[in-house]
């Protein structure tokens, strides 16, 4: 694919260097050219939506095999599928426990960040850098390197099993707090300043202040928050082991289990597949412009 | 053995460690942690009604789910049934739950992972639960001879199978080869598979999952021990026999098939697949478990073709008999009187000759009471079921020796998963024969003298 | 900025920075300290724990798999970022040479960064299937037998596939950006000059987004070696025969299948290490090429 993109470009500029006097000419040459990059980015969306678009017509057929691309015709069984995942073999609520996981996990981390980037950047207490760089440093402790101990230490807290496993451990985001940081070191001096002026106390001018100047960013970075979340595997397949509160993505898994009768079922699987896509793809749908403008905050 | 659904695919998950102590701290955390598994500690997961932990997906799940409903209705005791996805997924949960001291009430544990679940020590035996009265001898003998050990029922049987072989009659026929002879050994299978494949029936000849079920199913069929000291049975094994006929028959015409494309891999642990590739007749032959028959006799006469099934094949034509799989009902020590008894009465209902005759009926697993095949008998059962039949009958007429009963061993999983790694090596051919075994066999010596050490 | 230091109370401040820092301390730092401790022990079930100094170390070093997982994660770490990065340029590229609906087309590329890694590996699984895979037919006519359940490098190659279609979007994301910051009167320059589109993008926009180039190999890497451990599990189990035992893969099964928790724990202490280097290059890598990045 890369390739070819490369040569079709290559070939684009070739042609477009092939001399042009007239503005008409010019103009035309344009268009031509602009058509070609408008047919390569319809291929390109097309190679990368293909996957689940064939995830998709699958979850309306009854058996879900496909081996061949004519196969590749919507069934009519859609709501009957749709209808037997959610309902039958009880999908809805693994949907649920994701959602109640990735809502809680966002709120929470939300408030737990703002706290310390408001005390980051507004207060001045002795060794701030070093409070900082700590916060900083768990960037270094990602889930899978330290999944074995924590797991140990849930179970002995009595948690695993626990929504409080699937929720607290990951309320403190290194990532978060950066970008709060940046966002209000971006925010005038001069705000905070007046505010102290009029006896403004911090929480107020977060409260009235900070966060509604920030909407955007705190959209941005809640969708950021619920992605991570929603996606978990993990740890949620580690230290979950009742079905009942028990997540989408591990969740698919038994639900291939359950619903094979002895051979795979697959449509059953695809169905179950698209279900979860759905709420984070929706909120990407929703948020692009917040999402796209606080990940530009992340990178600095 | 199984699980009936696609659902051994899945690892396990979770454990545990029994003792705590550790970490941070030598000195400070001690010992605390190690009596979780046992003594007052151990709470259930739900105090209002048993729960059960199980691996039975599919339609498998919905008969356990019915005699279930049937259990509660008839003592008025709560039932929960729990499905874990996979045996795997039974045994890391279970391991996980004995430490933390919150059990559930009843765990199906799959026997390969038998003794890993007794090393624990948290486990009650369940012929302390069952009353004094309890028919235990009329439980068919080879399955009861590996669920007893030290003379003591350790936990209840009930879901077992053997391997056997499934063929589809519709394309034998197709071939020109005689459904009512199906092969028998090796060499017959190959001749099967290349006539399939030449004449343009199937993709390939034959497929099953790679598990090591498979591997214990050719040792004992051919009359071997996997393992030294009875497959463990007769004390800790430290010796991998691979230095045999038996080894180097199978491995050399395992890759003679995957290398002419007569085979086809589904993938370790692949069970949903492998029966998905027969179904959809990509190969004619599957080797799966006994408890698989309802599911793949409506599955083929949904894609249109007639099914039977045979014997699992043998090496070179001698048969001894196939290994007792399939998964027995373990409860943990330490619960209250009255918990265990609603725990005795469940096992007892599960175990009942009326439970097994629907049980077997709904799966394909055996019914492990003698009166209940003495009814299904009387019932012609058998006679209008011949595939059933044909799996009985490898049963009863397997010899009981010390190879027919499966590997007993602490370091289940790790034995299990090289077996299984290094027969993708070896069938692949990215190893040679002898030295594929010799690297396997000092892998799994390396684990056990570990695990035993 | 030391003007925005406007409260003082210290007591406020460790107040509010007292959830950030209980979590981190509990649920990160503390584990982590653990896993160094729990190295030393020989920890496996039913059996208690066993102090064991520095055998679980000796093992690894003496481990021939351990060592074939660590070049796999390696090999197959650097082939996500290469692939991804090279993907996600040209479509970026594209994306930024395009007149009108830039929006439209964005959103239709960036949406894989939403996408469950579970749902990424099962769906993959299924398409590229040996047996039943809508594609392998053709694929098969070409001459290329669809084998990647038993033949490692194919499997190695299929998740790679999935890995990077799951990740590009991301990629893209930041990629865009970066470009659309661009200075028209550079591109106008070197359009001037006559410089071809390719050359426009290898020559002037590569060197000047490179600060995100780099913070993406580093996001790219980190992706690679953790990330991508669902589509790992959900279709090859790390095998065949190791082919795609990733590190991360190796110590999960060391740890929820084997139960050697001691032996684990020295896995993640190797993994935490590997993290810590990876950062510092980042670190440096950022301060080496901050200067183009003005």
């Amino acid at each position: 694919m890369l390739g070819s993109l490369l040569t079709a470009l290559t070939a684009a500029v070739e042609r477009s260097q092939s001399a042009g006097r007239t503005t008409s000419e010019r103009i035309r040459r344009f268009e031509t050219e602009q058509l070609t990059l408008h047919v390569l980015a319809a291929t390109v969306v097309f190679l990368i939506v293909l996957p689940v678009l064939i995830a998709a017509l699958v979850s309306t057929k009854r058996a879900g095999i496909v081996t061949s691309i004519g196969d590749l015709v919507p069934g009519g069984h859609a709501l009957s599928n749709y209808r037997r995942a959610l309902i039958g073999l009880e999908f809805w609520r693994f949907m649920l426990n994701s959602f109640v996981m990735s809502v809680a996990v966002v709120v929470g981390k939300l408030i737990v960040s703002l706290l310390a980037a408001l005390v980051i950047v507004y207060y001045r207490f002795p060794y701030k850098n070093a409070v900082f760089l700590f916060i900083l440093f768990t960037l270094l402790l990602p889930v899978p390197v330290r999944f074995v101990p924590l797991y140990r230490l849930t179970t002995e807290l009595g948690m695993n099993n626990t929504f409080f496993a699937i929720t607290v451990p990951y309320l403190a985001s290194a990532t978060t707090v950066f970008i709060l940081r940046q966002h209000f070191l971006s925010i005038p001096a001069s705000l905070v300043e007046t505010a102290k002026v009029d006896g403004v106390g911090p929480l107020r001018f977060l409260w009235s202040v900070l966060i509604p100047m920030s909407r955007a960013v705190l959209v941005g970075v809640s969708v950021i928050m619920f992605v991570y979340t929603w996606n978990q595997y993990l740890w949620p397949l580690v230290i979950i082991n009742a079905e009942s509160l028990q997540v989408a993505q591990v969740g698919l898994n038994l639900l291939r289990g359950q619903a094979s009768t002895g051979e795979v079922a697959w449509s059953m699987v695809m169905t179950g597949s698209i279900l979860t896509l759905l709420p984070p793809l929706a909120l990407l749908v929703l948020f692009r412009r917040q999402l796209l403008e606080t990940f530009t905050i992340q990178q600095k | 053995m199984v699980h009936s659904g696609g659902g051994y695919d899945h690892v396990s998950r979770r454990s545990v460690l029994k003792a705590s102590g550790t970490a941070l701290t030598v000195g400070t955390v001690g010992l605390a942690g190690c009596s979780s598994s046992s003594g007052a500690s151990v709470r259930p997961v739900d105090e209002d009604s048993l729960t059960i932990w199980h691996a039975m997906g599919g339609t498998n799940g919905e008969t356990l789910q019915g005699l279930v409903d049937q259990f509660q209705s008839e003592t008025g005791i709560k039932a929960n049934l729990v499905f874990q996805d996979s045996y795997e997924g039974v045994l890391t949960n279970t391991l996980s739950a004995l430490d933390s001291g919150e059990v559930p009430d009843v765990f199906q544990i799959d026997s390969l992972f038998a003794q890993q679940v007794l090393d624990t020590d948290a486990v009650e035996p369940v012929e302390n639960l069952l009353s004094d009265d309890y028919p235990v001898d009329d439980f068919l003998p080879n399955v009861t001879s590996f669920f007893t050990i030290d003379d003591t029922l350790t936990s209840m049987p009930f879901n077992n199978s053997n391997a056997i072989l499934y063929y589809n009659r519709s394309a034998f026929e197709e071939a020109g080869l005689d459904p009512d002879s199906p092969p028998t050994t090796l060499e017959e299978v190959r001749s099967y598979s290349q006539t399939l494949v030449d004449e343009g029936v199937t993709d390939a000849g034959i497929t099953w999952p790679n598990h090591v079920w498979f591997v214990e199913h050719f040792y004992s069929v051919d009359g071997q021990t996997l393992l030294d000291a009875e497959n463990g049975h007769a004390g800790q094994p430290t010796t991998m026999q691979t230095d045999t006929e038996t080894a180097r028959s199978l491995y050399e015409w395992w890759h003679e098939m995957a290398d002419n494309g007569l085979f086809s891999n589904p993938g370790i642990e692949a069970w949903g697949e492998a029966t998905s590739t027969f179904l959809t007749e990509k190969a004619a032959m599957l080797m799966t478990s006994t408890a698989s028959v309802t599911g793949i006799r409506s599955g083929a006469e949904e894609n249109g073709f007639e099914v039977d099934n045979a014997f699992y094949p043998t090496i070179d034509g001698d048969r001894t008999g196939p290994v007792i799989g399939g998964a027995s009902w373990f409860v943990p020590s330490g619960l209250p009187q009255d918990r265990q008894d609603d725990i005795g009465s469940f096992l007892e209902f599960m175990g009942r000759p009326e439970s097994q005759i629907t049980w077997h009926k709904g799966t394909g697993y055996y019914p492990i009471r003698q009166s209940a095949v003495e009814q299904l008998e009387t019932d012609g059962w058998f006679s209008e079921n011949p595939m059933y039949r044909t799996a009985f009958d490898q049963l009863t007429q397997a010899e009981n020796t010390p190879a027919t009963k499966r590997m007993l061993i602490g370091p289940a999983r790790q034995v299990q998963t090289t077996i299984q790694d290094k027969s993708v090596e070896l069938f692949s051919g990215e190893v040679g024969v002898d030295e594929g075994l010799s690297e396997l066999k000092s892998a799994v010596e390396e684990q056990l003298n570990r695990y035993y050490s | 900025m030391s003007t925005r230091e406007v409260f003082t109370d210290r007591l406020q401040a460790g107040v509010l920075l007292l959830p950030t820092m209980v979590v981190s301390m509990v649920f990160l730092y503390y584990p982590t300290v653990r896993a160094v401790g729990l190295s030393f022990y020989r920890a496996s079930l039913a059996r208690g724990d066993v102090f064991v100094g520095l055998e679980n170390y000796r093992r690894l070093a003496g481990s021939s798999e351990y060592l074939r997982s660590v070049l796999i994660s390696v090999l197959f770490a650097a082939c996500v970022v290469v692939g991804v990065m090279a993907v996600a340029l040209c479509i970026s590229f594209l994306i930024h040479e395009i007149n009108v609906g830039k929006g439209v087309y964005l959103v239709a590329v960036i949406w894989p960064y939403a996408l469950p890694p579970a749902v990424a590996g099962l769906v993959f699984l299924f398409i590229a299937h040996p047996n039943i895979g809508i594609f392998t037919s053709y694929i098969e006519a070409l001459g290329v037998d669809v084998n990647w359940f038993s033949n490692g490098p194919q499997a190695f190659v299929v998740v790679l596939i999935a890995a990077v279609w799951k990740q590009v979007g991301y990629n893209v994301i930041f990629m865009t950006a970066a470009l659309g910051n661009v200075p028209e009167s550079l591109t106008e320059t070197a359009e001037l000059d006559g410089v071809s589109r390719t050359q426009r993008l290898l020559r002037v926009y590569v060197p000047i987004i490179s600060p995100t180039l780099v913070f993406l190999v580093i996001m790219n890497t980190i992706y690679g070696f953790f990330r991508t451990f669902p589509m790992v599990d959900l279709m090859t189990k790390g095998g065949p025969a190791g082919a795609t035992n990733i590190l991360i893969y190796d110590l999960y099964r060391t740890a929820f299948q084997f139960y050697e928790f001691g032996f684990a724990s020295a896995k993640s202490v190797v993994l935490f290490i590997a993290v810590g280097l990876l950062m510092y290059g980042q670190f440096r890598l950022s301060d080496k090429y901050a200067y183009y990045g003005g």
